[in-house]
């Protein structure tokens, strides 16, 4: 099918005129917005016009403020991961891959094995989460059947490689036993 | 031909022929578990059931048969008109679901099968989400029934397929059937495990996952998988197989079912013979005598240098032999030989030791699936070899010719070895004859190409390495003079090569030598096409058997516009 004339966009570039090739007025237009914005929020304390608050990170964070001021959904907020663990305290996942194979970003990587306890079939001799390829989507937790998984809400995690911020069984349990009084499963 | 409706469509069908199998020939689906085409009928699952309707033979109207029929046994009738959508059918269907389903533990989410078990598929297709079954479930044991198979006695469905697979078709009928009602449970005789040559093919034919394998067990969920067509590499069968992988690693590998060559069947040697694809005995890097090891930043340094040191040795020895392994494909053969040829035209050609175990044998049993052959020629293309290279030579020799004319000749002042073989297949006799004739100066030179380490790797002057089956494609003739195309499942291991992709780089190293091929990276439809027309061997274009296409496996999920 030919492609109407009405749908095709010339892209071709303009010639700059000579004034505006010196960058002058664009410049003065920036700032201008810039000094609109400043004028506008003196006073404000944080709160814009448009009741987008502005956070002063790291010395004050969203943890602290209330949602209604630009606080943080600790309820749903998807940060960091966990492994959840069972009244036993032992690891509550069953190495289904469910969340391996919902991953879109394919950052979940599982080694199953018989588990050393009667009462259960599979778990995961190995549970690596690449913290960094990560999206944060949620998908895992939706998927897994247990409740093994879960996101938490935070989200501050650093390392200095990429080998550290893969996340392993060991940590994502450690993860559980430190965000538990806060968010209960 | 007689004719009959099913599910409304008009028919034809031969005489004999089930109702159910009518339906699977013509794409139409009826549920079923028992059925297995290479195993005898015992209507036992109840869930092809389906409404017939059938000619009074004295009025010749079409009356209903009160009762439901299982297609699977029924055989096909002149203008018999059959309904599996019916109410009646539909509502068998949900029962026997439903029945099936009280005591099964339904642990999907551990269960090996899941993705690829009947029981999920019939159960979201005809059966109903919710249970209404409120007692206790009956806890059945998990039993280790025999070298690869474990039992989960509470998954089963009590179909008898296993049963009569060892019954029928391996006549061993270590498999049984103890109690009754809900204590009924398949099981073995106490100190008689499922031991045979085919025993793993229970776990393929088990529609549930009762049966399992020990090797495969939790390694991988089954829809990873990705699976692509080849061919037994390991024994002289032919065997239809798929291998299974996911990035890179082979998890397992099943029967394709070809009713030419291995029904549904492959034998367990086949299925386990992959282990060495990823075996830590892997030779990965080229080496070259009196050099440093490479690392594994150096590999195409490696190469490099090996390249030019078997180049550069092959020219100057005058006289050489090559050593053809029958684990490698055609391709590989003739590409190997057309690079020795282009230096020595004169090269002597000779095929590797063909291993034998034991005798042939061919499984007596009862049924359609009956008949299987295991094949003692522990090699998959030692026909293939000697089809390619008796063209280039008159006299290919075998191994004991082999390794007598090094002893007898010290003109052969080179030799290539091809090994790839799944063992240490290195004989003290082989090593003798490399060293034997008049001393020399440095000794014969001795290329090897090969997979597994081996005490050939210390005697070579250039350990190439190549790669299995598994990681290449090509041909292999079978037992039968059948050649059939494999395709390449895994990319070869680093930094291996196929022994086809090493003769084409050794080619275009060298100086001499021009293979007439006019391409760097090999491409076995090319190459086939070469061996075809420049040996006049035309059944590498018209003869090749290639793995039937797969159709598309289309989602049952309702499509949902977002
Ligand atoms: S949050 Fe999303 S991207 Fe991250 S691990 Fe879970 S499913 Fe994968
Ligand atoms: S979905 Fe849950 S139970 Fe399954 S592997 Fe992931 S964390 Fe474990
Ligand atoms: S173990 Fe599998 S094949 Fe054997 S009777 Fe049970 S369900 Fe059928
Ligand atoms: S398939 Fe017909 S009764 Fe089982």
């Amino acid at each position: 099918m030919p492609i109407p004339d009405s749908d095709i966009i010339d892209v071709t570039p303009r010639r700059v005129s000579r004034s505006e090739s010196l960058f002058l007025p664009a410049v003065f237009k920036g700032l201008g917005t810039t000094l609109r914005h400043v004028f506008q929020n003196v006073g404000r304390d944080g709160k814009t016009k448009k009741n987008i608050w502005v956070v002063q990170y790291p010395e004050e964070k969203r943890d602290d403020r209330p949602v209604t001021e630009g606080g943080q959904e600790r309820e749903t907020f998807r940060g960091v991961h966990r492994l959840n663990r069972d009244e036993d305290g032992r690891v509550r996942c069953v190495a289904c891959f469910m969340c391996a194979t919902a991953c879109p970003a394919n950052c979940i990587h599982i080694v199953a094995e018989e588990s050393p306890w009667p009462d259960r079939e599979k778990y995961p001799k190995q549970f690596d989460i690449d913290e960094l390829r990560c999206i944060y989507c949620g998908m895992c937790e939706e998927a897994c059947p247990v409740d093994a998984i879960e996101l938490t809400p935070f989200y501050e995690i650093t390392g200095l490689s990429r080998q550290e911020m893969i996340f392993d069984k060991s940590k994502l349990l450690e993860v559980y036993d430190r965000t538990i009084d806060e968010k209960p499963m | 031909m007689p004719r009959i409706t099913i599910n409304g469509k008009d028919l034809e069908f031969t005489k004999g022929q089930t109702i159910l199998q009518v339906a699977l020939d013509n794409e139409i689906e009826i549920p079923h578990y028992c059925y297995h085409p290479g195993l005898s009928i015992v209507a036992n699952c109840r869930i092809c059931l389906a409404e017939v309707w059938a000619p009074n033979p004295k009025t010749n109207q079409l009356e209903a048969i009160p009762k439901l029929l299982p297609t699977c046994q029924t055989p096909a009738g002149e203008h018999q008109v059959v309904y599996t959508d019916s109410p009646k059918a539909i509502a068998n269907q949900k029962a026997v679901m439903e029945y099936l389903l009280i005591n099964h533990p339904v642990d999907c989410a551990v269960c090996d099968q899941a993705g690829e078990c009947h029981l999920q598929d019939y159960s979201y297709q005809y059966g109903r989400s919710q249970a209404r079954f409120a007692e206790e479930k009956i806890k059945q044991p998990k039993k280790d029934v025999g070298k690869h198979v474990l039992l989960y006695s509470d998954r089963c469905i009590m179909c008898t397929r296993c049963v009569r697979f060892t019954r029928e078709v391996t006549g061993t009928g270590e498999l049984m059937v103890t109690g009754r009602g809900a204590t009924e449970q398949i099981d073995v005789f106490p100190g008689v495990p499922v031991d045979n040559e085919l025993s793993a093919n229970v776990i393929d034919i088990c529609p549930v996952g009762a049966l399992l394998d020990k090797d495969f067990l939790f390694q991988q969920r089954v829809w990873l998988l990705t699976k692509t067509p080849s061919i037994d590499g390991i024994t002289a069968s032919g065997d239809n197989i798929s291998i299974e992988h996911n990035k890179g690693i082979i998890y397992r590998i099943k029967p394709r079912v070809n009713m030419d060559v291995n029904k549904w069947w492959i034998t367990d040697e086949v299925r386990y013979g992959w282990k060495h694809v990823h075996s830590d005995q892997r030779i990965t890097m080229p080496q070259v005598k009196g050099e440093e090891p490479y690392q594994s930043s150096e590999a195409p340094l490696a190469y490099e240098a090996a390249y030019a040191l078997v180049n550069r040795r092959l020219a100057e020895a005058g006289r050489m032999a090559l050593l053809v392994s029958p684990m490698l494909s055609c391709e590989d053969a003739y590409l190997l030989a057309t690079y020795v040829r282009s230096i020595d035209p004169d090269a002597i050609l000779a095929m590797g030791p063909v291993p034998r175990h034991g005798q042939d044998k061919t499984f007596p049993g009862s049924s359609a699936g009956a008949g299987f052959k295991l094949y003692a020629e522990k090699a998959p293309n030692a026909r293939g070899v000697r089809r390619v290279l008796s063209k280039m030579s008159d006299s290919v020799l075998d191994f004991e010719a082999f390794t007598k004319a090094l002893q007898k000749e010290s003109s052969i002042n080179a030799v290539v070895l091809t090994g790839n073989y799944p063992s240490d297949w290195a004989t003290g006799a082989l090593l003798a004859a490399l060293d034997a004739g008049e001393s020399r100066q440095n000794g014969r030179f001795v290329a090897l190409i090969d997979t597994l380490n081996t005490k050939l790797v210390d005697r070579a002057d250039v350990v190439i390495p190549g790669a299995t089956w598994t990681e290449k494609a090509g041909v292999f003739e079978n037992a039968n003079g059948r050649l059939q195309a494999f395709e390449r499942a895994i990319t070869p291991i680093d930094y291996t090569k196929s022994e086809s992709q090493i003769a084409l780089d050794l080619a275009a190293a060298s100086a001499a030598s021009d293979l007439g091929l006019q391409h760097a990276i090999y491409n076995p439809a090319v190459v086939r096409q070469t061996i075809a027309s420049t040996l006049g061997l035309p059944e590498f274009i018209q003869n090749v058997h290639y793995p039937a296409v797969l159709g598309e496996v289309e989602s049952d999920m309702a499509l949902i516009e977002l």
